[in-house]
């Protein structure tokens, strides 16, 4: 995802906008104004959706709630008190908010098919109250609105106004969705969508960011559906608050290219105009063929391209950039001491070592069922200590290290971090851990796989900065350092093993930790990259930033380690410096059982 | 007292046809992995199917259920075979997206085919009320009902007691070890859809003496259905039963005592409870997230 490869695309898309503009204009007639209407608001419906469906994975099929929110409230402040549809549209859209706030609560959780099903659901129920409320909301009757013709009232003589109308709120929803797919809450949505915990590891409140794309998306689709009910001038509950409606907003967005910009609108410009000139051609007696036609289209788009018309483009620019010379993009690398120095500056306590504490865990218990994980386990970790947690499978070593990063809470005791200003803290979520300076790695490695690496360190970056421009240049930066410069502008889940790991410790590194929690970075490596990790762990730690590190691979251990807890059962079995550790005893014996200590003493 | 027990008749009766439709909901899930969103029209495509037997090839009801159901084992299988498999393994939005799109296509088709109109299937089998102690009951739903315990039944014995049975079992508790010991993966899924889609089949023919048909009649039953899956928990046959009786049984006391216009008010809102609170459902093991 280069600059230069997203020009000739962006050139299209505007070539593609002014089309829409200019075509209807340019032939004048009244049924080209309502298909392109029909475009402008079905597109800007699917990018509204788009918002939650794509940008952050969630896959409403009851987005027309919130259409027919908009719709009804313009219509009945308009019908009842008769107020302009002006009016309507902001109250619409704050009640959307609402509704969307609402509704997220219980949906949060769910995923793929249960959020579709809570969706639909919660569509069902409103639909069903907006009949039964017949007295205030007309029933199946629906409402008719006055046609007074004017601006404030969104009525006009000619189509070609109400269009210039359509267009501009496809403008607004266009800049909309734009803004937030390069902006920080842009990359925290891709970055939700695609793992969750690695997510929360950055920083990332992931029910915020959650909630607020759906009021983002919510107030959108709100502010077309006011548009739309005043463009029919009549409204029925059946006909807005529609499962086959929404269905259609997610249709145009996954033909036109989920997650993408633009794509739902070309989408619904693409499959529009076939349905309706069908329609429009065989009218009463082709009743049916149009929906015929767009199903069809749906499943042979979901086999046969389900990128999208504009993700394929996308890809497959992509592709072609990738296979020319000037591809490697690493113009702005820095030198590999620039990352650090600067970051060392910034925390302003490198070097002092030793003596005073920065994160404190005391008297921590977690059981799951009968079994007891961690049994009091205490530990501290010094300022600009490499400390490591050693003990056999079992012992409770990632239990220990999730309650220590906030993935778990402990059942019993505290864990308290240092933060920047020098007051302890006591953070609760993973989130707040992440906040309060505590970076972490998975032992898995978790890559926001469908980004670049450089992306992945920014989303660790904008922790500390909304502007994207300075999120990358401070990636580029822990790239260098990570060693992972030449590989910025790849996908993430082309990376060896190798690398995968560096950019989990990139990641982490980007968030500007003071304590470093790195779970087996060194499992599966190879001898040369052992070699890289532990050079990169000291520098890490020269740089100020205190490590705690899980890990199997004794011998790095053992080198790079300052003290060493040995963990079994679920209890600290013994502390110390690492080679006063390995000729422990009941360390040796916890290992490889009582006969072999017997064995080698006798 | 006596209106309560006939509502609780009524609820049974009506859960009943729910469970039918939902077993086969609840199989393709539990092997597959995939919420059948084009469900609804499976059934909406056995009561057409039903409804040409009897009026053109002059069968009555109960005997067109087999070969409706055969049909709709044909229909489910291929769905699986020539869309679903090819994108088995691509983001699972995709498969929501393509079983949406076939609900879209068959629902668009018959309203080309058939029409709008509503059409009742003529009914040549015996449908006076019985009358017992006070109580009235329609033969159709306890046939309806008859019929999908059955299936049940004789889908549980199935998969407890055959190979391939077993099979599917295997692979719904764990695909990838299930494809180690050598199943036919592939086979297994379209078998599972197939014979999902063919309980709705069994059920589709029965439900014809009683509900009309027209292009949408399969949304408003698999609404339902997918109440009744996820509160009994999705994958589970037995739960789904247990399901299908309880909304029944709400259906009807919500329609009497709250309102007709609100019943499915209060169901759908236990299921966004129950998605909430307890995705796993009232009986089922897995999650929901």
């Amino acid at each position: 995802m280069t600059k230069k490869s997203k020009n000739p695309l962006r050139v299209l898309g505007l070539v593609f906008l002014t089309a829409l503009l200019a075509i209807p204009y340019a032939v004048q007639s009244d049924y080209l104004f309502h298909l392109f209407i029909l475009i402008c608001v079905f597109g800007s419906l699917a990018t509204a959706w788009n918002i939650v469906g794509g940008f952050a994975g969630q896959l409403s099929l009851g987005h027309a709630v919130f259409y027919g929110i908009g719709s009804y409230s313009a219509a009945l402040l308009l019908a009842r008190y008769g107020l302009s549809p002006w009016i309507g549209m902001l109250a619409g859209m704050l009640a959307s908010a609402v509704v969307a706030v609402l509704v997220s609560w219980p949906t949060l959780r769910l995923r793929g098919p249960f959020f579709a099903l809570a969706s639909i659901a919660i569509l069902e129920v409103i639909r069903l109250l907006v009949l039964h409320e017949s007295d205030w909301t007309g029933g199946s009757s629906g409402v008719s609105l006055p046609l007074d013709i004017g601006l404030q009232w969104m009525v006009f003589r000619e189509k070609g106004y109400s269009f210039a109308l359509a267009y501009l709120f496809l403008c607004v929803t266009l800049l909309a969705a734009h803004g937030i797919r390069r902006s920080r809450f842009g990359f925290s949505l891709f970055a939700v969508r695609e793992r969750e915990d690695a997510a929360r590891a950055v920083g990332i409140d992931v029910v915020r960011v959650r909630i607020a794309a759906a009021v983002a998306s919510a107030m959108l689709a709100s502010m077309i559906g006011t548009y739309y009910a005043v463009y029919l001038t009549y409204i029925d509950p059946d006909t807005t608050f529609s499962l086959a409606l929404s269905i259609q907003m997610a249709m145009f967005a996954l033909i036109g290219g989920l997650g993408t910009v633009l794509g739902p609108l070309v989408g619904a410009a693409v499959v529009m105009p076939v349905a309706e000139l069908t329609r429009a051609w065989l009218g009463s007696y082709g009743n049916g063929l149009h929906g015929t036609i767009y199903g069809i289209i749906l499943v042979a788009a979901v086999v046969l391209a389900p990128r999208g018309i504009v993700g394929s483009l996308q890809q497959w620019m992509d592709r072609r950039s990738a296979t020319g010379p000037s591809s490697a993009g690493s113009a702005g690398s820095i030198g590999p001491d620039g990352g650090t120095s600067g970051r060392n500056g910034q925390e302003g306590m490198g070097g002092q070592r030793g003596g005073i504490p920065v994160l404190r865990a005391a008297g921590l218990r977690k059981s799951f069922g009968g079994l007891a994980a961690t049994r009091d386990v205490s530990i501290e970790l010094m300022r600009g200590e490499i400390l490591g947690v050693i003990g056999p499978n079992g012992a409770g070593k990632t239990t220990l290290f999730n309650q220590l990063s906030g993935y778990i809470a402990p059942d019993e005791g505290t864990v308290q971090v240092l933060a920047g200003d020098g007051t302890w803290r006591k953070p609760r979520t993973a989130c707040e851990f992440a906040r309060c300076g505590v970076g972490r790695t998975f032992q898995i490695a978790q890559p926001f796989s469908g980004l670049s690496v450089l992306e992945n360190v920014m989303l660790g970056a904008f922790m500390h900065t909304d502007d994207p421009v300075r999120a990358r240049a401070s990636a580029r930066e822990i790239l260098a350092v990570t060693d992972l410069a030449p590989h910025a502008d790849k996908e993430a889940r082309s990376l060896t093993i190798g690398g995968l790991k560096r950019l989990e410790i990139a990641r982490a590194l980007a968030t500007r930790p003071s304590v470093l929690l790195l779970d087996e970075v060194m499992a599966g490596l190879n001898p040369a990259d052992i070699d890289r990790a532990v050079a990169l762990i000291r520098r890490v730690r020269d740089a100020g930033v205190s490590v705690l590190l899980i890990e199997h691979q004794m011998q790095a251990t053992m080198a790079l380690c300052d003290r060493i807890v040995v963990l079994d059962l679920g209890a600290v079995l013994t502390c110390g410096a690492p080679a006063d550790v390995v000729r422990d005893e009941r360390v040796v014996e916890a290992y490889l059982g009582k006969g072999f200590s017997h064995a080698e003493s006798a | 007292m006596d209106i309560f027990i006939q509502l609780l008749i009524n609820g049974i009766l009506l859960g009943g046809a729910y469970a039918g439709l939902s077993v086969g909901l609840t199989l393709i899930f539990g092997v597959v992995r995939i919420v059948n969103f084009a469900h609804g029209e499976f059934l909406m495509i056995g009561m057409y199917a039903t409804y040409l037997l009897v009026t053109q090839a002059g069968l009555n009801v109960y005997q067109s259920m087999l070969p409706v159901a055969l049909l709709l084992f044909a229909l489910g299988f291929g769905m699986q075979k020539l869309i679903l498999q090819p994108i088995m393994n691509a983001d699972p939005h995709m498969q929501i997206f393509a079983t949406v799109g076939v609900s879209f296509t068959l629902m668009n088709v018959a309203l080309l085919v058939f029409g709008a109109n509503v059409v009742s299937t003529p009914n040549s089998v015996n449908a006076e009320p019985w009358s017992l102690a006070g109580l009235s009951i329609l033969p159709g739903q306890v046939a309806t009902l008859c019929v999908s315990l059955l299936g049940a039944l004789a889908l549980r014995i199935f998969l407890h007691r055959t190979f391939m049975g077993r099979a599917l079992l295997a692979i719904s508790q764990n695909r990838s070890a299930a494809a180690l010991m050598g199943i036919n993966i592939r086979f297994a899924y379209a078998l599972a859809f197939g014979l999902g889609a063919a309980c709705v089949g069994l059920v589709s023919a029965t439900l014809t003496t009683q509900y009309p048909v027209f292009p949408t009649v399969g949304s408003y039953f698999v609404l339902v259905c997918f109440v009744v899956v996820v509160l009994g928990g999705l994958g589970s046959i037995a739960g789904s039963i247990a399901g299908a009786m309880i909304i029944g049984i709400v259906d009807s006391l919500a329609g009497f005592y709250v309102s007709t216009g609100l019943k499915e008010v209060v169901y759908f809102a236990i299921f966004i409870l129950i998605l909430a609170i307890r995705p796993a459902g009232l009986f089922g093991k897995d999650k929901g997230v």
